[in-house]
């Protein structure tokens, strides 16, 4: 899941041309460390939830990659 | 390009997929019946008229309705159709909450929930689709017993020129149809006197051409119109 969810982030990255990232921590923040905007982080949403069946952003937004996990694992 | 329709039965919606199946389109059309005149054109058009029964009255369940076994992330949706509406018609004075917030379901708070899931569906394909809404002369041109009918509709319009504004930066457009008073099942109650009076107050004196408004929705999902979003494209014999 953690590799699915980097690999999200990266494919969002790399159309804004922006660097790949190698590895990102609890703790990495969405729009201040990757540089995703409210459309980058809704593009993250959907793919996820392609993928998992769970929108992250049902309950409001998040803010860290270890939100997103936590609701994954939820 | 794939279409997906609210309303498609009948009326205004039954002409929209007619035209988008003429320009070789696909539609997935919603509705809560399926009349004779829908099914011949399924007949006409084998595979590329998709239906299922859906009722919009329900916006808590619309996602799983219509989104969860029918329009899936599978099929990249190139257009959202909002037609489908509810007629509520009486005086400000007889106002029943019960009628009003049904008529609400339909007629705004379905097709919200349903914009969100088709720019969702456009997100994941990086398609830069269009959305079309279904609004009213009645927004803009105020007749007796429509208050409550055209205040939904006036929400759809601003709901669409702030979607425009969000997501054009995709690509991804929305405009609205302000269609006058066409010969359609949602005016049906109108007597003859009432009709004459209402298109007397059109440029052209006569009711609007449900096939001229399904035409300009076309127009408008088109890339013709790749330059034209955030507005209200009236097709209404030029009311006053």
């Amino acid at each position: 899941m953690k590799e699915k969810v980097l690999e999200v982030i990266n494919m969002i990255r790399v159309a804004k041309n922006l660097p790949l990232v190698e590895s990102v921590t609890d703790n990495t923040r969405l729009r201040e460390d990757l540089d995703l905007t409210s459309f980058d982080m809704a593009e993250l949403t959907v793919r996820i939830e392609d993928e998992y069946g769970i929108d992250i952003f049902e309950t409001g937004l998040v803010n860290t990659i270890g939100e997103i996990y936590a609701k994954l694992q939820k | 390009m794939n279409i997906l329709v609210t309303g498609c039965s009948r009326g205004v919606g039954l002409e929209i997929c007619r035209v988008l199946l003429e320009q070789g389109h696909t539609v997935y059309g919603v509705a809560r019946s399926c009349p004779q005149e829908f099914k011949d054109l399924q007949t006409q058009y084998p595979g590329r008229l998709q239906y299922k029964s859906v009722d919009l009255s329900d916006s808590e369940h619309v996602r799983e309705n219509v989104f969860g076994d029918f329009v899936t992330n599978k099929v990249q949706l190139d257009g959202f159709v909002n037609n489908a509406a509810l007629a509520y018609d009486d005086i400000v004075s007889n106002i029943n909450l019960d009628r009003l917030k049904g008529m609400y379901e339909v007629n705004v708070f379905s097709p919200m929930v349903m914009t969100k899931y088709a720019i969702r569906n456009m997100l994941l394909h990086h398609t830069k689709g269009s959305i079309v809404h279904i609004s009213s002369i009645s927004v803009h041109t105020g007749y007796k017993g429509l208050a409550m009918y055209a205040s939904s509709k006036g929400a759809l319009e601003a709901f669409s020129k702030n979607t425009a504004r969000e997501w054009g930066s995709l690509g991804i457009r929305s405009n609205v149809v302000v269609p006058g008073f066409m010969p359609t099942a949602m005016s049906a109650t109108l007597t003859d006197e009432q009709r004459a009076k209402i298109y007397a107050r059109t440029s052209l004196k006569d009711a609007t051409s449900v096939r001229s408004v399904a035409e300009t929705v076309a127009y408008l999902l088109s890339e013709k119109a790749a330059s034209i979003t955030g507005q209200n494209i009236h097709v209404d014999n030029g009311t006053i």
